[in-house]
């Protein structure tokens, strides 16, 4: 991951709601933080973090070292710590996640790096079941089934 | 271009990666996925870092996953060349402090995929000891080994699953190919004399699979 702070738009296509708190890269938290709305963290945080019911997003410049719950959580940047996700966590390739994982669904990005365990509730590994099942040749993976493909033509 | 087991033309690694994603039929990894559906709710180690594509497929079988990117770690400890500079007993220790930092008897299978092959006395042996530590008693372990005792160096892969029978061997970016060891039946025999079972499977190419029990 890049030094130099980047900047960071977690949602390039429609801004930011009117129901989303954001913490920027150049604040430091230590302690509990509870949120009753989306909450976009790009500082660095040391403790828990709260977002029950709302979405939290973790950005590139982000250096959490915590527990966090939320309903969804996309990862850009660097945690340590448990990662609790009712609904969905997103893990992107620039992101670094050393902790464990309790969600329903999981999307990881080729290049993220991850080092932990991952527990799948059971509506989620069925929903995942589903999916294998419904694609014979497996998952696809992004970069490398059309890489695959491509070459076979 | 068709793409087989063990075909497939390789070059050392360049800012543009271009070296082929190969796909490649595993009887050792679907010998493996026998073994998990006989069970339910295991717990499995992937060595071969995060992908979508395993995550998916274990946690599809019902089962929970872990990873681990020992190949990473090899990257960080030893740099360029795996085998000469995991002779510096500073790198070796710094890579065993890094690897299988799980609790004691933590997982029922891994996913050792070729990882071990880079790896060289006594290092490899103190590896396997630890990741003994973090199986339970009946683990299975399922292991790629280079067979092809005239390469002189060999690329350093990502698998990725994508079905019980087929595996995709992905070039790692940011590696370059590593002087190749052999390792045939014995050798593997004399490293896992602990194990209470072994398997060895045909390949059609240069690549020896075999199923470990703790």
């Amino acid at each position: 991951m890049s030094s130099q702070p980047r900047s960071f738009d977690p949602d390039p296509v429609s801004p930011r709601g009117a129901g989303t708190a954001a913490l920027g890269k150049n604040v430091t938290i230590k302690g509990q933080i509870f949120a009753r709305e989306d909450l976009i963290i790009d500082g660095e945080v040391e403790g828990t973090v709260e977002c029950q019911e709302h979405r939290l997003t973790i950005g590139p410049n982000a250096r959490v070292q915590a527990g966090l719950k939320a309903r969804e959580i996309v990862i850009h940047g660097s945690i340590q710590g448990n990662v609790d996700a009712t609904d969905k966590i997103d893990i992107k390739k620039e992101a670094k996640l050393v902790g464990d994982i309790k969600t329903s669904r999981i999307v990881i990005e080729d290049g993220a790096y991850f080092k932990g365990s991952i527990d799948i509730s059971k509506a989620g590994a069925k929903a995942a079941s589903g999916a294998s099942a419904a694609a014979p040749q497996g998952v696809p993976v992004s970069n490398t089934a059309s890489a695959v493909a491509n070459a076979s033509k | 271009m068709k793409f087989g087991a063990g075909k497939g033309v390789f070059s050392h690694f360049s800012d543009k990666d271009t070296r082929p994603t190969l796909s490649r039929k595993s009887s050792g990894f679907d010998q493996f996925c026998s073994i998990l559906q006989s069970y339910e709710n295991l717990s499995i180690l992937d060595m071969s870092g995060a992908s979508q594509a395993n995550i998916s497929f274990i946690t599809g079988m019902g089962h929970r996953i872990s990873s681990d990117d020992v190949i990473g770690t090899m990257v960080e400890c030893f740099g360029k060349d795996f085998l000469a500079n995991q002779q510096a007993a500073s790198n070796a220790q710094r890579f065993l402090d890094k690897s299988f930092t799980f609790p004691e008897a933590s997982f029922d299978g891994a996913l050792v995929w070729d990882a071990f092959q880079f790896l060289t006395s006594p290092l490899i042996e103190q590896a396997i000891n630890q990741l003994f530590r973090i199986l339970r008693p009946g683990a299975h372990l399922l292991l790629f080994f280079s067979a092809n005792e005239k390469a002189s160096s060999i690329p350093v892969y990502n698998y990725r699953i994508q079905d019980r029978k087929t595996l995709l061997q992905m070039p790692r970016q940011g590696t370059t190919d590593q002087k190749s060891q052999y390792f045939n039946n014995r050798r593997i025999e004399k490293l896992f004399e602990r194990a209470s079972s072994m398997k060895f499977f045909l390949t059609r190419d240069h690549l020896r699979e075999v199923i470990v029990r703790r």
